[in-house]
């Protein structure tokens, strides 16, 4: 038997509509994950300890093919070293332009502690750690995993997003500061070896202008984006849906939004700490 | 033997790759070319794409912007703000922002559906109906997304330069004439170039390891799930090696 019901009477307009409602509600939804995740952090912390320490385990090395590429650490480490690299080969090539060419450390200092090493540990954080949560937890969503959880009495938001949302929070401390490491040094060596500028020249503008402070609140920074960026992912994979596909979709819109998401959590953070007085000093420290 | 066997298989892996690589290459002059599969493409990997390419480009120009004004006001040099916002949105945020995206949207996307078309053997299907996956698939997909990724870098650069000209000149009042008198004095046709050669074979790199990652896909939807995460991390791996080696050819070259 067929029923007949009256259709809308703008559909294009009704159709629109339902869009931005369904957009709406998708952000409160997220907004309550998030909100629930990290207020069921401390049960997480009291009661799944063990599955804490094994995620942090999991994320430091990476799990499958990545694990073999060096995992985690050595992913971050290679993309920073690029990162620092290609900011001396650009900077280098810039200011010998203009002929100033021995400021090339002071490039390095001030670039790449404030932008290009917070931005290229997002990118490989969330490509690394978050979109291999996302898999995993789409996985689980798809094979009916978590609904097991549930029936079984086990707090599935805190046993499986709160500690992967603090695993990562701790992961990313030793990354970043293997991140800052590797663009600093990668910068020296292409400067020194790759254009053969002496390391005392290199050196005495790079710890003239380096600002200590720049390198804290950066890996402030780097810290508040492993709370963005294992929150979208940790959302996108819990309510990942539509069978294998699915999951990869996830993953890619994950990768997507972590990345607005983080982006812009470091411009804010940039212009509130650096906005005011721009805590440069021309004469050094 | 197990050992040596599990040793091998890395350098299998990339010997697939380059296979599928080069079989893609040849077969891309070859009729019956997928035209329909091709614009479809095109057309999936520009929507998913625009919008969060707007919204990536706008924070890094932005940010980096900000960061240089801050120095070179320092200097009593913000005339030239201008000079550093195009070099920094032509020659790197440009390429490096378009492909983030393509590589995050458009290539993710891909390995899903390649990857559960090959776990419900659609593949193996399509060889017995006597039609080649990979030029019935991967050619078209591969061409789409470095087409797209060009007409993105373009984008992107637009955008940068437009939000680098607001935030320089409404919130650290620059003047706006010499920003934009600036914007050509380090950055002219030869970086333009290498910018859309970078994007061009970013793209090119991105779609092709999502194609192979996704063909070469086995097991179940973790599976699926894994090969789309490290579709991601080879990509942007093999994204900023690819920078690095053109931008110090790009600066030999046009030195």
């Amino acid at each position: 038997m067929t029923l007949s019901v009256a259709g809308p009477r703008f559909p294009g307009l009704t159709h629109r509509l339902d869009g931005w409602v369904a957009g709406w509600r998708r952000i409160g939804a997220q907004a309550r994950f998030y909100a629930k995740t990290l207020g069921a952090m401390w049960e997480a912390l009291v009661y799944y300890r063990g599955e804490t320490l094994r995620m942090i385990a999991q994320m430091g090395l990476g799990t499958g093919a990545l694990a073999m590429i060096g995992g985690t650490v050595g992913i971050v480490g290679f993309l920073t070293l690029t990162a620092g690299s290609l900011v001396t080969i650009q900077g280098y090539s810039s200011l010998s332009d203009i002929g100033v060419e021995a400021l090339t450390g002071f490039v390095s200092a001030y670039v790449n502690g404030r932008i290009v090493t917070p931005l290229t540990a997002v990118i490989s954080l969330s490509a690394t750690i978050g979109a291999g949560t996302t898999a995993q937890l789409g996985a689980m969503r798809i094979n009916e995993e978590i609904d097991a959880l549930e029936v079984m009495g086990i707090r599935s938001v805190a046993y499986l997003a709160s500690t992967r949302v603090i695993a990562g929070v701790i992961v990313v401390i030793p990354l970043y500061c293997i991140a800052v490491w590797m663009s600093f040094t990668s910068a020296r060596f292409a400067t020194t070896v790759y254009y053969g500028q002496a390391t005392g020249i290199y050196d005495h503008y790079f710890s003239t202008f380096l600002q200590p402070s720049d390198i804290l609140w950066s890996l402030f920074q780097a810290v508040l984006m492993g709370f963005v960026v294992m929150l979208v992912h940790t959302y996108y994979g819990f309510t990942a849906s539509g069978g294998p596909a699915g999951v990869g979709e996830a993953v890619g819109r994950a990768v997507r939004t972590s990345l607005i998401a983080a982006v812009f959590v470091i411009l804010f953070a940039s212009l509130a700490i650096y906005g005011q007085s721009g805590n440069f000093q021309f004469s050094g420290a | 033997m197990i050992s040596v066997h599990s040793a091998a298989k890395p350098v299998r892996a990339l010997g697939d790759f380059f296979a599928l690589a080069a079989d893609t290459m040849m077969l891309i002059p070859r009729r019956p070319f997928a035209g329909r599969e091709f614009i479809l493409q095109t057309w999936f990997v520009a929507r998913v794409s625009l919008v969060p390419t707007l919204m990536l480009s706008i924070p890094f120009t932005v940010l980096t912007v900000f960061t240089l004004n801050v120095l070179l006001l320092e200097f009593g040099a913000g005339d030239f703000s201008g000079s550093g916002a195009a070099l920094a949105a032509v020659t790197q945020i440009g390429p490096l922002v378009s492909v983030l995206v393509v590589a995050g949207a458009g290539a993710t996307a891909m390995c899903a559906d390649l990857g559960s078309r090959t776990i419900r053997e659609e593949l193996d299907a399509l060889r017995v109906l006597g039609i080649n996956p990979v030029q019935a698939l991967v050619v078209p997909r591969v061409l789409a997304a470095t087409l797209v990724s060009l007409l993105l870098s373009g984008v992107v650069i637009v955008t940068g330069l437009v939000g680098g000209f607001g935030f320089s000149v409404f919130v650290q009042n620059v003047t706006p004439g010499s920003f934009v008198a600036g914007i050509t004095l380090l950055t002219g046709a030869p970086e333009l170039g290498i910018a859309l050669v970078k994007a061009g074979l970013f793209g090119l790199t991105a779609s092709l390891l999502a194609c192979y990652k996704g063909i070469s896909v086995g097991g179940g939807p973790a599976a699926v799930g894994n090969a789309v995460n490290e579709t991601v991390v080879y990509s942007f791996v093999s994204l900023f090696v690819i920078n690095v080696i053109v931008t110090a050819v790009g600066i030999k070259a046009t030195a």
